[in-house]
Order: C-alpha cells, then structure tokens, then sequence
C-alpha cells in the first residue's frame, strides 16, 4: 500500500511530464543529470534513493497494477496521464523519508549500531565470543575500531549507549510502531531479530510496507542524531559519513573544484576530456545542491526573469516547450534556472 | 607431540571421533590423504589440529564463500587470531594488505577462483605451506553434482614439490572418489571412508496422485508431529508458500533462501538453533554451517536432483545420535521437473553457438553474462571447457552431461519406486555394504512413525508486546 501511494505521490509530482521510468530511477537514486535535476525541479528529494536495490520486475509490477486498477494511463511513448481517481486519493505518504542526504547509507548506519550493539549485549552478559551477525569485513572492522577507541573494556559503554537511543529515539518524529520494527531487527545475546516475514505478521503489513516504514524511521531518527551530534556524542560516531553533506557525484565534485579554482566549461572539458554536455549536467547538479552557487555567470537576471515566468505562463517545465518559446537561451541555461526550483 | 594432548587443551575433546586420528597421523607422516567424512563429524578437526603442529601455514581452497567466512568466524571465536579468508569479499586494498601479509596466517582460506590470480600463485610460491586442504573436494569431478573448474587446476598449480593433500567430502561416489584422485594428481592416497549409513535416521516415503495433496499432508503432519524440522523444496516461491500456510495454522515457520536478506538469514539460523523456530521451508541453500543436533525431522517436499544432495539433505538430521525421520515425498511426474531443474544450468548448444560468435567478433564472451543471455554458473562451466576443447566436442560433452543429471534422477527414483529395503539402495549408491538395519528402518522394511515422532506439543505462541525500550533494556543488560 506505501509502495502504491510513494508512486502515486511521485507521479503527481512529475506533473505527467515525465515517463513512467523516472520514478524508478529516482528511487533507485539513479546518479544521472536528469533523474539529479529532476529531484530539484519537481521538489523530489525526501524520495531519492530511498530503494537502492530495487529491481524493475517489482516496480513494473506495481505499474500495472496501478494501470489496471485505473489509476493512470500510458501512452506509446511511456508517458502517463493520472486519472481522476488516482488524484482524488489522498496521495500524502506520512513517512518522513530523507533520501536526499541519506541515500542508502542509513543501511551502513544500521549495520554499524547493530553488531556494536551485539557486541555489548554479549559484554554485558559475559559473554565474550560470537559469531558477528554483520558479515561485511569492512563493518567489522569498523566497528572493532570503534569499541577499542571507546576503551569498551573499561567502561560502561552499554549504559550510555542506551541513554542515548532512548532519548534520541524517543525524539524522532514518527509513531511507535515504526521504532519497534527498527528495534526488532536487533540482536543480541540469546535474543534473536525478526525477519521482515515475522515482522509483516506480527504489524499486518505487506513485507515492503515494513521495509518503508523502517527506512523511514531510521531517516527521521538519524536527522536528530546529526543535528545535535554533541548531546549523541555515540550515536553521531556510528552514523559518521552516513550523512551526505555535499551530495554530488565523484565527477561532478571533481568539476565543481576546478569550478572554483576558476576554470570555464570550455577549459575543464578539455582538461578532463569529457564531453561539454556532460560538464554541464555537473554545472546543473553542482547548481542544485549548492542555494549559495551563482548561476549568472552563465545567465543574465533579465534572462532567468524570462525563464521563471515561461515557466508560469505556459504552465510546464518541459525543457522543449520552454526552449521553443525562447530559442535565445540555450538548453543549459534554461535548465540551470529549473534546477534552481525559483518561483515567480 | 602427542597429539591427544593436543585435542584436550586446543580443542576441549578427550577423545577423537571416528576417522580423525587416522586422518590426522596420515597427514603428519607426509601422505596424501582422501577423507570421507559426514557433515557434522568433525571434518575440520583433520586439519586444524595439525596446524597447531606444523607451525607452517595451512592452505584451505573451499569453494562455498559464506561457509569459508563461517569457519573463519568460528575459528577467531576459539581464539585463533591467525586465520583469514582470502575470498572475494574483500576490496582490492584489503586484498592486496593481506596477500602481503599472508605467511602470518596459520590458517590460509581461499577460494579456487582467488587461487588461480597470478599474484596469490605468485605468493604462494614462496610461503613453506605445511599442508593443502581441498574441501568439498566432490567439486573436481564433472560428474559430481557441484562441478567447478577452477578445481580441476588445483592438481597442475602445486606441481611436484608439494606438501601433503587432504581431500576432504561428505559423500562421494566411487566415481567421484577416483575423479578426486586423478585430477589432484595425488600419490597413492591413504583413504578413510565412513560409512554413508546413518542408523538413526528412519527413511519414510509417501507417493500421491496430485502435487496439492503432499500441502495437505505436510500441514496435517506438521501440525500432528514435533520438530523440529527442515522442509526442502525445489523452488524459492514455494519455500515462500508453503510457510506462510504453516505460519496461518500458528506454526513457527520460517522460509530460507538464497535471495534472502543477509540478516533475515542470520535471525532464522538463530531462531532455528535457540529453537524459538519449529520449522524451516528451505532450498538446499539451508544447512551449511548449521549446527543443530536435535534436528527430528527432514522432509523432501519433492525429490531432490540426485543422491548426493539427498543424503546430505537428510544428514542434517539427528546429529545427537537420537531417532530422526527423513521422509520423501512424490507425486505423479515429480521427475519431469527435478530433471529440467538439474539440467536448466548446464549450457546448450545455443550457448556454445553464442560463445563462438563473440569470439569471432573479438569481443569478450563474458558479455554474455552482462546480456543476460547465461548464468554466471552456466558460464563458468562453459568457459573452461571452450578453452580445452573443440565446439563440438563440448557439444558432446554437455549432452553426456545432461543425461547423467537426468540419470541421477533416475537414481532418486529407484528410492521411490522400490519395494526393496530404501537403506540398502542409499548405501550401495555409495559403493558401499550395508551391514545391520535398525528397527524401524524404512517404509519397505516396515515402519511406524508414531513410534518415531512425538506428537506436537501446542507451545504458546510468544509475541514479544513490549515497548521497544525494553526490548534495547534487555539486549544490553540494562536493567
Ligand atoms: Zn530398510
């Protein structure tokens, strides 16, 4: 039912103007220009990402649901038209997703607490050997890193721990059930976790229902612990990296410091001998994820006035439509006020 | 040394378990050793103790990754520090730090696809390796159930100077046994083989007109029988089925597959083995680094590909020694789809076909994978015999091959047609005599499952209600 209502919403929030691929990508969080620029222009960002592994078979399957149940239509061309039922339903999804910044790394979050958490359940009961419920060397690793820096020995670290996800946890703006799920996929000596197949029992919801309502709940939970990293001094030490602070791609990040040391377009394309289109696609994503980034260097005021009430007047953000209305201004430019979401 | 001494206070036992300190005195006094032991019967002892001797590294190619990381797991768990999986697990930094470091290791894993890279040979080469384990080494023969060339180059990569071999399996047959030999090049190889009977588990077996009527007799069983127990089928969607029907009637079921979540796995193993789960609706992915002793019961929602996946299967029962029932379940036809399952992974002649076009249009032919035209297992087999021989020849080869996996069927079908003693027929598949026959032996032989099983006990279904506050309370030791 979330996965219905997820599509629904992003659907609506494409305003029909792209195909029935995009929302996929975009929960894939698809590391492309468009799928990039689309999150800024159509507002998408709590979804990005938020199913990395998500496999065509089970999305297109949900399409066709939502086409036989007639909640839209798609054309030859794979663009749809949502039906007057689809809009009439209620399409708010009340779960705080922060895809944008997280990305899929909540999972490395939760692989990271979990096994710390195995770890000081087994100290606490004296228990000194197991067998790591996190397989991934580089998890163990890290987390054996951590217990020895935070002289786990010695101390109590267990109490602490567990103040601070009490109170953190406690904090986050989503409902209890979703906190039980989080807390039920931990393990711990002689108490096992649940499978999402015991979980979807016990909480009467599909098994991928659950599994949107734990990302989510680690999302707003992780929010807290990030803003206030000094009152979860732990906590925010588990989550380190979790959080994408300047979430660009590796090559746009690499043009967006030649950028900056002064290159033009021109001059950063041939020195990385990539094409111009793809420095542009950098441009545009660096423009999005940066409020502070100036864009009229490439575009004057008077131009993205003209853009801005294009955008108004002919009520889209269809790059064609708008490129035709103003054959002055190039695809770049006009994309670049897109992804900046200004408003009239 | 003596190695008794050893066994006391490395490993906790005072005395050895059939077969290993004859394994093990081989392996001391220099020989090449093949060791069929059962799953369960301390096949890893026969290693791990002379590596305490040796004070030279032991090198262990194991073909399952998860059960490689396992054992390593386990290991460092009884306090070995020096041991390390060389698998594909880990980044190239990772890698390249421990190839580095490899003569600190007392105990080497790798897998056969990391053995053959020019920079671990490299390596190895230099290392004064005191012993090569092959586990699971059925895998060198094509005709063994679990082929995987990259075992065949095991026997030309050490050449003549090398340490002794251990060849290791649970069950082989006396085809696969000479394979083993051969194609490891071994010298006159001391042999241990334990007996493939296992008197404790009672072979049941059941024959119905329609498929749907073995559902109706497994939840009529399950809800009637203790476990616990294992259900093994064929396919992922009905591990998934069929435990949701057994979750409906309050049983505590749980499906186990290889697509499944790493950590829902995790949690299943260990609800499994705290017995907080009754039963497990699996694919023969389930078992593998399983440690249960009181498993009561198998049964075979279909019938499995061949005999070897069979006895392994059933042999998950009753490792405490006490009564189990393996039961074997049939419907009309089962065998169409037991074959088109085991041959589905061998390549066609298509395959062949595909593979020369790419190499005549100079392009790799590992494309293939990427386009979705062969499996990466398809493939890997496909591979190895394209480089050693012709397109026809290889033609040939898959052709014998799919009826040999067809034939192992037929294998499996004697079990269910016959009127003769089910134990005798297992056993001699093996190469073997069967001796004595317990009570109870076999459905032929005549047996009551009443006197077997013990009637379910209605357990209160526990669903943990507290606030999750507790439940982190409780998980740390808080109180
Ligand atoms: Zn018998």
């Amino acid at each position: 039912m979330i996965f219905r209502q997820i599509l629904l919403q992003i659907f609506h929030k494409f305003k029909q103007e792209r195909t029935i691929s995009a929302p996929f990508h975009l929960l894939r969080g698809k590391r492309s220009g468009q799928t990039i620029q689309d999150v800024g222009i159509f507002q998408l960002h709590m979804y990005f990402g938020i199913l990395p592994k998500l496999s065509r078979k089970t999305y297109d399957e949900e399409i066709s649901k939502l086409i036989e149940e007639q909640y839209m239509t798609v054309s030859d061309e794979g663009y749809y038209i949502l039906t007057a039922k689809a809009k009439e339903m209620n399409q708010t999804v009340d779960l705080p997703f922060n895809g944008w910044q997280y990305r899929g790394n909540e999972h490395l979050f939760f692989a990271r607490l979990s096994l710390v958490i195995q770890s000081l359940s087994h100290k606490a009961y004296n228990q000194m050997s197991f067998l790591p419920i996190q397989k991934d060397p580089q998890v163990q690793e890290w987390v054996r890193k951590f217990l020895i820096s935070h002289h786990y020995q010695e101390r109590d670290l267990q109490q602490q721990l567990y103040e601070e996800i009490i109170v953190s946890l406690e904090q986050a703006p989503i409902e209890q059930h979703a906190k039980v799920i989080v807390m039920k996929r931990l393990t711990g000596y002689k108490i096992a976790g649940y499978t999402w197949q015991q979980l979807s029992i016990y909480e009467n919801k599909s098994e991928m229902d659950i599994q949107f309502i734990y990302i989510a709940c680690l999302h707003a939970w992780l929010n807290g612990i990030t803003d206030k990293e000094s009152q979860f001094p732990l906590l925010a030490a588990i989550a380190e990296q979790v959080r994408v602070a300047m979430p660009l791609s590796g090559s746009a990040y690499q043009t967006a410091q030649l950028f900056q040391q002064g290159y033009s377009i021109e001059q950063i394309s041939q020195y990385r001998k990539l094409k111009r289109s793809t420095i542009e696609d950098h441009i545009v994503e660096i423009a999005m994820n940066n409020p502070r980034f100036d864009i009229r260097s490439f575009i004057t005021e008077e131009e993205i006035h003209q853009v801005v009430n294009a955008v108004d007047d002919y009520n889209t953000r269809k790059l064609k439509i708008l490129h035709e209305v103003m054959p002055n201004l190039s695809y770049f430019q006009i994309r670049l006020v897109l992804a900046r979401g200004e408003t009239v | 040394m003596e190695i008794e001494k050893i066994l006391k206070e490395r490993f906790g036992f005072s005395t050895f378990r059939p077969g290993q300190k004859e394994v093990i005195e081989q392996v001391m006094g220099g020989n090449d050793v093949i060791a069929l032991l059962p799953t369960g019967m301390g096949k890893s002892l026969c290693y791990q103790l002379p590596g305490y001797i040796f004070n030279q590294p032991v090198l262990i190619i194991s073909p399952l990754l998860s059960l490689m990381q396992d054992q390593v797991d386990q290991m460092k768990q009884f306090k070995e520090k020096r041991v390390v999986a060389l698998n594909s697990f880990m980044n190239p930094e990772q890698k390249k730090q421990t190839i580095y470091h490899l003569e600190q290791y007392r105990f080497i894993f790798i897998s056969p696809e990391m053995l053959i890279q020019p920079q671990v040979q490299q390596k190895l080469n230099t290392l004064p390796l005191a012993l090569i384990v092959v586990d699971e080494a059925h895998c060198i023969s094509q005709w063994g159930f679990d082929f995987r060339p990259d075992y065949l180059k095991i026997g030309e990569l050490f050449g003549n100077h090398r340490p002794p071999i251990l060849a290791l399996s649970a069950t082989a047959t006396s085809k696969v046994l000479k394979d083993i030999e051969v194609y490891l090049n071994m010298s006159q190889p001391y042999k241990y083989i334990h007996s493939v009977d296992r008197p404790n588990i009672h072979l049941a077996k059941y024959s119905f007109l329609e498929k749907e009527d073995k559902l109706d007799w497994i939840l009529r069983h399950v809800l009637e029988t203790e476990g616990p127990g294992i259900i093994y089928t064929q396919s992922r969607s009905k591990t998934e089925s069929i435990s949701e029907l057994l979750l409906q009637h309050g049983i505590a079921a749980a499906s186990y597959h290889g697509g499944k979540d790493q950590l829902d796995r995790q949690f299943i193993q260990q609800q499994y083995i705290d017995d907080s789960l009754d039963w497990i609706v699996a694919t023969n992915a389930f078992g593998m680094g399983v440690h249960k002793p009181n498993v009561r019961q198998i049964i075979h929602e279909t019938i499995p590909g061949n005999m070897a996946n069979y006895m392994q299967e059933i042999g998950r029962a009753g490792r405490d020694g006490k009564d189990a029932v393996a039961i074997l379940l049939y419907a009309e036809r089962d065998e169409e789809f037991a074959k088109f399952v085991g041959i589905d992974d061998l390549p066609n002649d298509h395959h062949i076909e595909l593979y020369e076009t790419y190499q005549l249009r100079q392009e790799p032919p590992n494309q293939m994978i990427q386009n979705g035209e062969i499996s990466e297992t398809s493939f890997r087999v496909l591979q190895y015999w394209m480089t050693q021989k012709s397109a026809n020849e290889v033609k040939e080869l898959f052709q014998t091959m799919k009826y040999e996996k067809m034939h192992e069927v037929d294998e499996v079908m004697k079990l269910v047609k016959t009127e003769c003693c089910m134990r005798e027929i297992l056993v001699q598949y093996f190469g073997q005599e069967l001796e004595t026959k317990p009570t109870n032996c076999c459905t032929s032989c005549g047996l009551t499952l009443e006197n077997l099983l013990l009637p379910r006990q209605q357990k209160d279904h526990v669903v943990e209600e507290t606030p999750w506050q507790k439940r982190v309370a409780k998980i740390l030791g808080i109180s």
